[in-house]
């Protein structure tokens, strides 16, 4: 188990997900943009429409319009994930002293371990517990209950367990590891190196996180989690620069025309002595 | 065919009918086989349709903020669930989570049943894009009932309404059979209406060689709407413009738009660019139409097989670009009742004429009261897309999806008194809500945005 978990089957992981994501991302690209179907009101530049996109990817503006108790949900969820996903690569890397290399700040290697644990801790928290209500409002608002498929609940389910065992292993202190531990473990990964003698390995909670996140990466490319992309796909057509064509009419002088009393029955030029 | 299996639908064009567009209907026993192989060709065409498909979450933002929805509780009107119908066949045929998993994701089966939920539930949805303006992703429903409309067309399975109008639009340039000889008829009678009611002179011309300008009214405006073609032509004589419109094509609409985007819309727009060169005319300013427009002004430029020579823009544009400028008089006083305006769907969510239509507005009433929501917010009349069904199953279903128009208008107390107004400046809004207003007792008159401009024009 040691062996398939942690030695072989990274490479597999790695592998499909590389080769997956240039499957669908492809298979996006390959389809054209037929006409043209941005939304109008439209951005004037390509800032502008890089600031619409950037908002709706990064504050999820059309939430907060729309419906404010997702947008708390969602952005939460978001921002503890990608804080989550950043903080396994940092930690790993720096041992949570990554706050003292910023320069300029006199962030202490102790304060910046304690710093990187707890946020840690709160993202972890509320990565568990926004997920926890998306869950929930799946099931209990009548709108989510109608458009949810099997599978958008098991998804959430799914990163509800994933997310459980990590929390048990940042706070439960009998299940908990050192950033060494798997620093070095990475590293061997990396390097080709035999993994299944280490101390590491042992622990059962980090053996079943360490697959489900394979699992999950195995599948990422084929199922809706693509949504990450998919989203700046969709946006990049329906988000575009248009300028509308100028207005004015060819050969057409107002006051003159209306000097000449145009269209007025006694005028000068169609004065047919109606009245 | 009003109903199948508890799902309303349109009636159906015949086969007789459907060869006057040249289909040739697929026989039942294969057109689940040829529905898939249709969907594939078309899922490698367009990138919005595979966007679609592949990346929606399932948020269900989209439920409250569609009016069809809003007004029928109808599960399968949900934007996403109506993209669903589709989805479920693109994930069995096309994706492995749908082969594989098929259950889990809701993957489904062709079946004939499938095909007649898609004829019904993509006809009642008015492509009015809200869904695409509120989701977080920008995902349009519009292209996925624009292409299970085309399939179902190749399929052999259109609306009557649709397939017979698309024919008279071949045969006799405008959506209302109005053979020449008709259309002059009745822009001489306009002549005549306009020197009674208004007291001024206004010729429409008629395929005039040298005009500079060619006019494009909505054919409806010959029947339905004379104030909107009147106003036309009183505001194109007020500006002395060399004017006008095409026998060929007196059309501002184009089904093919709704129903048949290769060959009918295709067919449509190459009729105007022939037209526009035989009549050796600088611009085209296009009426009011709603869904017209967009197929124009941002379908043309992809569509025309040849390089386009003319610049195309709405009379919208054209007339509040002169108030700007302050070349038009304008006496609001001659529209005193009080105004409300229903933003045209494809007029604010797909071609910008948002703030020309309140430039208008503001100039020509004086008793202006936005809706809520307005603008780009605004909802759909309810018969969008041409859904204008007379069958009385499909009668009952636009009384719902306008009822969220109702209680817009409603609010803005315009019919108060029950001499409101309701301005609506789209050839298929004013069809929808001339009835509507009536089914839902607003206490409103329906009229175009064009009317009340030249009713309001000073002449002297």
């Amino acid at each position: 188990m040691k062996l398939f978990i942690g030695q072989i089957l990274p490479y597999f992981t790695v592998t499909i997900f590389i080769l997956g994501m240039i499957y669908r991302l492809g298979r996006w690209a390959g389809a054209q943009i037929v006409h043209n179907i941005t939304l109008s009101p439209w951005p004037q530049t390509k800032g502008q429409a890089a600031l619409r996109v950037g908002t709706e990817a990064f504050l999820f503006r059309n939430l907060f319009i729309y419906d404010k108790a997702l947008w708390a949900g969602a952005l939460l969820m978001h921002f503890a994930l990608l804080n989550v996903l950043i903080g396994h690569l940092v930690g790993f890397a720096f041992f949570g002293t990554q706050f003292a290399l910023i320069p300029g700040l006199g962030i202490t290697t102790e304060l910046s371990k304690a710093m990187s644990d707890c946020f840690g801790s709160i993202f972890g928290i509320v990565l568990f517990v926004t997920l926890l209500y998306l869950l929930y409002r799946r099931l209990a608002k009548e709108a989510a209950k109608l458009v949810t498929k099997p599978s958008d609940n098991l998804w959430l389910l799914y990163l509800l367990v994933l997310v459980g065992i990590g929390n048990i292993m940042r706070f439960v202190p009998n299940y908990h590891i050192d950033y060494v531990l798997v620093h070095d473990y990475v590293t061997a990964l990396i390097l080709f190196c035999p993994v299944v003698h280490m101390e590491l390995l042992n622990n059962g909670f980090f053996l079943v996180h360490l697959l489900l996140v394979q699992i999950l990466l195995i599948v990422f490319p084929f199922s809706k989690l693509m949504h990450v992309f998919g989203m700046f796909a969709e946006r990049y057509i329906v988000n575009r620069v248009y300028h509308d064509p100028a207005p004015g009419l060819p050969n057409v002088d107002v006051s003159a025309a209306r000097q000449a009393e145009l269209g007025i029955p006694d005028g000068i030029l169609q004065g047919r002595g109606y009245k | 065919m009003p109903e199948y299996k508890g799902m309303v639908q349109p009636a159906r064009a015949s086969i007789t009918e459907l060869r006057k567009i040249h289909i040739e209907p697929v026989p039942d026993e294969l057109k689940p086989g040829k529905a898939v192989e249709y969907l594939d060709q078309l899922r490698k065409k367009f990138r919005s349709f595979v966007l679609a498909m592949e990346s929606c979450t399932k948020c269900g933002l989209c439920a409250e903020n569609c009016h069809t929805y809003l007004g029928t509780r109808d599960p399968n009107n949900i934007p996403t669930n109506r993209a669903e119908l589709i989805r479920k066949i693109y994930k069995r045929y096309f994706t492995l989570e749908g082969r594989w998993f098929g259950k889990l994701v809701g993957a489904e089966d062709i079946s004939l049943d499938v095909l007649e939920q898609w004829y019904s539930y993509f006809y009642q949805c008015s492509q009015c894009r809200r869904c695409a303006h509120v989701c977080p992703f920008g995902i349009d429903t519009c292209e996925v009932t624009f292409i299970g409309r085309q399939l179902l067309h190749w399929l052999g399975i259109t609306p009557k309404l649709h397939s017979t109008t698309g024919a008279a639009m071949e045969k006799t340039g405008n959506h209302s059979a109005l053979p020449k000889p008709g259309i002059v008829d009745t822009l001489e009678f306009m002549s005549e209406e306009i020197r009674d009611e208004f007291g001024v002179e206004v010729e429409f011309p008629v395929d005039k060689p040298g005009a500079d300008i060619m006019y494009i009214p909505s054919s409806a405006d010959f029947l339905l709407n004379p104030y909107t073609l009147m106003g036309a032509g009183m505001f194109f004589a007020y500006i002395g413009a060399n004017w006008t419109i095409p026998s060929t094509v007196t059309e501002a609409g184009n089904f093919g738009f709704l129903f048949d985007q290769y060959s009918t819309q295709r067919g449509n727009v190459m009729r105007l660019l022939n037209a526009a060169q035989e009549l050796g005319v600088k611009k085209i300013v296009w009426g009011e139409c709603g869904h017209g427009w967009r197929a124009a002004k941002m379908y043309i430029p992809t569509l025309a097989d040849r390089p386009l020579r003319w610049p195309i823009t709405h009379i919208h544009d054209e007339v509040a670009n002169l108030i700007r400028n302050k070349e038009l008089k304008l006496d609001p006083l001659q529209n005193s009742k009080p105004v409300t305006l229903h933003d045209p769907c494809n007029y604010v969510r797909a071609c910008g004429l948002n703030e020309n239509m309140r430039v208008i507005m503001n100039a020509c009433v004086t008793d202006f009261r936005e809706m809520n929501p307005h603008g780009a917010d605004n909802f759909c009349c309810g018969g969008g897309a041409a859904i204008l069904f007379d069958d009385p199953e499909m009668y009952q279903r636009r009384i719902m999806f306008s009822k969220k128009k109702a209680e817009q208008v409603r609010a803005t107390g315009v019919g108060e008194d029950g001499d409101g107004i309701l301005c609506a400046p789209c050839s298929i809004c004013k069809a929808q809500l001339y009835p509507m207003v009536e089914e839902h007792n607003l206490g409103v008159e329906v009229k175009g945005l064009i009317d009340l401009v030249g009713r309001s024009l000073v002449w002297k």
